[in-house]
């Protein structure tokens, strides 16, 4: 591609104190797609966003943003919003007074789409943010992040506190938005499920380093569970890269990365084996295990056992 | 309009907190002193009445100091704003807020020698050694004083967003120990009747040259505190 | 609706498909917008462009402009000529196998198939 990406990072690497945040980063982000950046709490996720947004620094390696260095770069960073999960907003602001801020600095500001997602998330517009719950305090987040209509914009774990009603409004509106008006947006996220199919790329850290870095059409159906009699499913996964296995007694449910063909589930069936799709949400919980390392497997064994 | 504008536009977007506020607090320290030197006369007090309440709203300006920074320096970083943009709009909006103040200080100091301090003989606002200097001398006197407070706070500020409680903890330490081993030099020399001679001859002028250059030691050092520091 | 089994934008091709061959959706009538089914399957609107354009390119579908897309003159009759050739593999090869594992012969298999497309 010719375009300018959105997002180019090299050899990112951050450590605070004795945990290693980033370690090794390397991605390249096409601009308005939607961007799944996945883990565990803690993977590097929040650390990756801040420094991207110029908001803290790497230790080691370079970050850009539409080809410049967001640090301290007015212009670039007019051109990102990015909200925190742990946002702390003036003591004294009012949910009003935060928009009105907002619409200050974010030239795209939308103030009707603002004023829709207030009204779809009941929030008190007059009650002091300290004083909001933790989904209230979410919500202020999720349309400032939205009604920003940012270049890139950055939603880090958008739906604390909020009800299944509130985070479908969320995902409901940003579909919406989006056909509307693309943009890069990255969604922050351990609650895949929700949010694979909005994805049109998925980037799943784990422990400061990327893990999978792949388009979602590529995740969708890539692995597939196989259950029935050990012996049998063992012949029919041979030379498959495994993910996961668990037995029960003479059986065995493994995991593995495949696109099976249409000849291969028949013959599944013929040896009495049962197919399962791997949903994005398995596939990263599982990968996410796998990359660990093999001494720690071994004792998380051992204390199943 | 620039970034560092828009810092300012929304320092100000909650007018309380820079303009309201402190007018109350001057406001309400100014006739809680008229009170009380009202009763002192009826109590039969006589000679000049001194009141220091000028100085609350001040004070007021050293926590807004440190406020500006903990809480709304996060808020301008979720605003795409840079360190640079911030910093330099915050302060822009302090000078001018000092500013405004400096001048209604001298105002008052003016109306108070008018009225023959307040028809009781009190100084409030036209305190006398500071009263007696030039106008352009006793405004930059209240601003430089203005602007320092607000500096020690915001540069402690900076010092806990950068290092957090160690930060704050080592500069309290360092200052506490550079103190005390300046009295304990000076008692130990036995030199203080000379230093309260040299205390004694700081003009007005001088004090307000020694506070600005303080104030500006203070505004670099937190600069460069606050372009490294993390939220 | 969607699922975890293969790609989202397969999957709207299918859907499509289906609403073809079934007759829901007749020749020359304007299939939804992308972001249509962009908000009703809450996907990525991409990835409907995606499954939609799938379809345009085998020619079951064409592109008015400034209107939308509509289903192209025979599209139903081949949809139904691909899917004819891939029956045998999806639907008969499982359930031949099926039969031989329970022991059914080849005779009770058809008779049941008989039986079943009789009732």
């Amino acid at each position: 591609m010719s375009e300018t990406p959105a997002i180019t990072t090299r050899d990112l690497a951050k450590t605070y104190k004795d945990v290693r945040a980033l370690d090794g980063v390397s991605l390249n982000l096409a601009p308005n797609r939607i961007y799944g950046l996945l883990g565990r709490n803690g993977a590097g996720k929040t650390t990756l966003m801040s420094i991207l947004t110029g908001q803290n620094f790497a230790d080691r390696g370079t970050a850009e943003i539409f080809g410049h260095t967001p640090f301290e770069h007015d212009p670039t960073l007019a051109r990102l919003c990015f909200i925190r999960e742990s946002q702390k907003y003036p003591d004294d602001f009012k949910v009003r007074q935060a928009f009105s801020a907002a619409a200050i600095f974010f030239e795209n500001w939308n103030e009707q789409l603002a004023q829709d997602l207030v009204k779809a998330f009941n929030l008190p517009l007059n009650r002091r943010i300290k004083k909001l719950s933790r989904g209230q305090l979410s919500a202020v987040g999720v349309i400032i992040g939205m009604a920003s209509r940012a270049e890139i914009t950055f939603f880090d774990e958008p739906y604390l506190g909020l009800d299944a009603v509130a985070r479908q409004i969320f995902y409901d509106r940003l579909v919406e938005d989006f056909a509307q008006h693309p943009r890069t947006i990255v969604l922050s996220s351990h609650l895949i499920d929700e949010v694979a199919n909005l994805l049109e790329h998925v980037i799943v850290i784990d422990q400061g380093r990327i893990i999978i870095d792949s388009e979602a059409e590529d995740l969708q159906g890539a692995a597939v569970t196989v259950t029935g009699s050990a012996q049998k499913v063992e012949e029919f996964i041979a030379g498959y890269p495994v993910i996961h296995r668990d037995a029960l007694g003479s059986l065995a449910s493994i995991s593995i990365r495949a696109r099976l063909t249409a000849e291969q589930r028949a013959r599944a069936q013929i040896l009495g084996l049962e197919l399962s799709p791997v949903s994005l949400q398995q596939l990263v919980v599982r990968s996410t295990l796998s990359s660990q390392s093999d001494r720690e497997q071994t004792t998380e064994r051992q204390a199943i056992k | 309009m620039s970034r560092i504008m828009k810092v300012a536009r929304m320092q100000l977007i909650n007018k309380w907190t820079f303009i309201g506020i402190p007018l109350i607090v001057l406001a309400g320290s100014f006739l809680f002193t008229l009170a009380v030197w009202y009763l002192v006369r009826r109590g039969g007090g006589e000679g000049t009445l001194y009141g220091g309440g000028a100085q609350a709203p001040m004070w007021y300006f050293l926590a807004l100091g440190i406020q500006a920074l903990t809480l709304t320096f996060p808020f301008a970083m979720a605003m795409s704003v840079s360190r640079r943009s911030f910093y330099l709009g915050t302060l822009a909006l302090f000078g001018g807020c000092a500013m405004v103040l400096a001048v209604f200080y001298y105002l008052m100091g003016l109306l108070e020698e008018a009225t023959g301090g307040w028809g009781v003989d009190g100084r409030f606002f036209a305190l006398q050694w500071i009263a007696e200097n030039n106008w352009l001398t006793q405004i930059l006197f209240y601003f430089m004083l203005t602007v320092l407070l607000f500096m020690v706070g915001f540069y402690a500020a900076t010092l806990y967003m950068r290092w957090r409680t160690t930060g704050v903890l080592v500069f309290t330490i360092g200052l506490g120990l550079a103190l005390l081993g300046t009295v304990a030099l000076i008692t130990l020399t036995e030199s203080w009747p000379e230093v309260g001679r040299w205390l004694a001859g700081w003009t007005a002028a001088g004090v307000t040259a020694l506070g600005a250059g303080l104030a500006v030691l203070l505004a670099g050092s937190s600069y460069l505190t606050l372009r490294k520091a993390t939220i | 609706m969607i699922d975890d089994s293969k790609p989202i934008f397969m999957q709207i091709s299918e859907l499509i498909e289906n609403d073809i061959i079934s007759g829901t959706l007749p020749e020359e009538s304007q299939v939804p917008s992308t972001n249509e089914f962009a908000a009703f399957y809450r996907i990525n609107p991409a990835t409907a462009a995606k499954g939609i354009n799938r379809l345009v390119e085998e020619g079951l579908l064409y592109k008015k402009r400034g209107i939308g897309m509509f289903v192209a003159q025979g599209a139903p009759a081949k949809l139904r000529s691909s899917r004819r050739e891939h029956f045998a593999k999806q639907f008969v090869t499982p359930l031949t196998a099926e039969a031989a594992k329970l022991g059914i012969e080849m005779d009770e298999l058809i008779a049941m198939i008989k039986s079943t497309s009789a009732g």
